[in-house]
């Protein structure tokens, strides 16, 4: 880069990418620091407990769930249509793998045709959002009052089905190197999938689609295709949430999952996603987001002050990141 | 319609007769529906077509109705939803509680509620204009801190037996519920307004596009203001309204509510990307809306089977809305 080229296109303080200051300035700088500033306030209010392993492992505990969903709902907010529909996937998937193992299914068997329903709400999902172009938060906002309606009939007068399976239990509560499995499971689908939005052609294709549809449709990418998938990315995510539910709890309730789609979308705006505009986002930066939710809930729990705090945090902090984002550059409103 | 400048110059469809048109086959779609469910459920159950009925459907309407008024007034100026009604009608409501404990007359209570209403959206039209925000993700947000911050206010809270409002829940008006007519009242002279007046045409030509109508000399910040703070007061009208109707609530008791008002609001045509609706469609889509939940029970299915239908209707609404969109769309 010489002087002249250097004055006359770009400001002198422009230079080359380079994958540690793009961490830095990039979508995920500032959750990175949210996070760390979650650490750190945790730290001084609980003490070195905070950080230890115990405290961890109940930490990845909680952040399982919400870590599975949000991992694949991230690909819907990528793609440009935000699911509203995950929370309710989570608890119609939970009440049908419980009611199929209750009636004495395998494990596996109850759990794939528990995940070909996933995938088939995710397919109406697309039908109505892609084919019939529905606005997305309307259109997912009905199927999560249908699926809940059905969760309700499901759980009957009980309000919830029982099914405790033992080696179901003991694999989804087993730990490795004194953590949960499946929270590792959970970070090593972060990575992958982080992997794919960024290194992968399809990856690229479901940013740009996000980004802007028509010039996606344009560059000869099937924006159909693309959200499609993503749709069902997200919905099949949802129900292996709802299937590790279950076997953490050995139950589900008619009001499994309720509310979680807005639990999850806070924590993953927090983490740098935007459920009203595709393309932004990384799934690195929406698990930090959510573990840094899971973090405040932690904190506030062991510091014995009310869990309600926890909401208001939450949204001080989605406020506080949004309006971050507007100013590095995102969208304004009017 | 082209006597002003702003809203001709921002209907994207300059075609009156096909405005019209579509404004009636919502009308009539939104009937057809509803008397199909009736007379379904009419000829299931010869009882069904009683004066309880009638009283179920009216206590429904309401409160439902009222705050569609509000969510409609926010999606046709184009900020698409408010996702905080559900903490904006509990503070309301907890607002009415309290001056009805103290003994207020009722009019006080009224005012009270519907000024903590406008209040409440005041501050969110502060957050949208100053911030510069997407007002999906500032409600969504100031609903999360009001509920909580209820939360920790407190648990149940229910006005005094006796009171003014208390009785208000109870009296009936021509066979109908006492709080009815005021939804009724509303519904129409909103409509009337939006349609008929320069403020509501300036309103929904914000919503149309808000750059043209920038162009005509209408301040956005302004409308935000306005809009805002109008859907507040409506929604603490509403909450006047749900806690004399109510039993005690808490602060997740209006939660089930934001989904009805919702679909009641794309049902009736009420575009959430702004610029186009008829409230007084809402009439219609509440009542709709308002009798599936009646008509389950009487057919013998359990009240939770309704929000099934509830959910698949508004999906269908919401498909057909987009493929009309595109179909007549530029």
């Amino acid at each position: 880069m010489t002087d002249t080229s250097a004055n006359r296109t770009l400001p002198a303080f422009v230079l080359p990418h380079h994958p540690i200051r793009d961490a830095l300035t990039g979508s995920v700088a500032s959750i990175a620091i949210t996070f760390a500033v979650v650490v750190a306030v945790g730290y001084f209010m609980v003490g070195a407990k905070f950080l230890s392993f115990g405290n961890i492992s109940i930490i990845g505990t909680f952040a399982i769930v919400p870590l599975f969903v949000g991992v694949f709902s991230g690909f819907a907010l990528l793609a440009g249509v935000v699911d509203l529909s995950i929370g309710s996937v989570v608890g119609i998937s939970a009440m049908v793998f419980a009611f199929l193992l209750q009636a004495g299914w395998p494990i596996w068997s109850a759990g794939l045709v528990t995940l070909v329903m996933c995938l088939i709400i995710g397919g109406l999902n697309a039908i109505a959002i892609v084919r019939f172009n529905a606005d997305p938060i309307a259109a997912t906002l009905g199927m999560l009052t249908a699926l809940r309606g059905i969760s309700w009939v499901l759980g009957g007068d009980m309000q919830m089905i029982a099914a405790f399976n033992m080696d179901l239990w003991s694999a989804v509560n087993s730990q490795v190197l004194g953590l949960p499995l499946f929270f590792l499971i959970g970070i090593g689908l972060t990575i992958i999938a982080a992997v794919v939005v960024t290194k992968t052609r399809f990856g690229r294709h479901v940013q740009a689609v996000g980004g802007d549809d028509r010039a996606a449709a344009r560059a000869g990418i099937s924006v159909t295709r693309i959200r499609t998938l993503a749709l069902l990315i997200s919905a099949f995510g949802a129900g292996l949430a709802g299937i590790i539910w279950v076997g953490q709890l050995g139950s589900a309730a008619r009001a499994t999952g309720l509310g979680l789609e807005f639990q999850v979308y806070a924590a993953l705006m927090i983490g740098g996603y935007s459920i009203l505009r595709g393309g932004v986002g990384n799934p690195i930066g929406g698990a930090l987001g959510l573990l840094a939710v899971a973090g405040v809930a932690n904190i506030l729990d062991l510091s014995s002050i009310s869990p309600y705090y926890v909401n208001i945090i939450v949204g001080l902090l989605l406020l506080a990141a949004v309006l971050l984002d507007r100013i590095r550059g995102g969208d304004a409103f009017e | 319609m082209s006597l002003d400048p702003a809203l001709a110059a921002t209907t994207p469809a300059a075609m009156p007769l096909k405005g019209r048109f579509q404004g009636w086959s919502t009308a009539l779609t939104l009937l057809a529906a509803w008397l199909l469910v009736i007379a379904a459920t009419g000829l299931y159950r010869h009882d069904f077509l009683s004066h309880q009925t009638v009283l179920a459907i009216a206590f429904t309407m309401a409160v439902v109705g009222v705050l569609a008024v509000g969510q409609g007034i926010i999606g046709i100026s184009g900020g698409f939803i408010d996702l905080s009604q559900p903490a904006c009608i509990i503070l309301s409501s907890l607002v009415a509680v309290r001056l009805s404990e103290a003994g207020l007359p009722f009019i006080v209570v009224v005012i009270g509620a519907v000024l903590a209403g406008m209040i409440w959206g005041a501050m969110n039209a502060t957050i949208v204009v100053f911030a510069k925000l997407n007002p999906v993700i500032v409600t969504l947000a100031t609903n999360f801190i009001g509920l909580a911050a209820l939360y920790l206010i407190f648990q149940s809270a229910q006005v005094p037996i006796g009171s003014e409002i208390h009785s208000l829940g109870r009296a009936s008006f021509f066979g109908l519920p006492a709080i009815w007519w005021p939804m009724l009242l509303i519904i129409i002279v909103v409509g009337f307004l939006m349609r008929s007046t320069r403020y509501g045409r300036r309103t929904t030509a914000v919503g149309g596009s808000r750059i043209a109508a920038q162009a005509r000399g209408i301040s956005l910040k302004t409308t935000r203001y306005v809009t805002f703070m109008a859907a507040g007061g409506f929604v603490g009208f509403a909450a006047v309204l749900f806690a004399a109707a109510a039993g005690p609530f808490n602060p997740a008791s209006a939660s089930t509510t934001q989904l009805n008002v919702i679909a009641a609001v794309i049902l009736a045509g009420i575009s959430l990307a702004g610029g186009r609706g008829n409230f007084w469609m809402l009439l219609l889509s509440v009542g709709f809306l308002s009798t599936i939940p009646t008509a389950l029970v009487f057919f013998g299915l359990s009240s939770a089977t309704q929000s099934i239908f509830q959910g698949v209707i508004l999906m269908i609404a919401v498909a057909l809305d987009g493929y009309r969109a595109r179909r007549t769309g530029p």
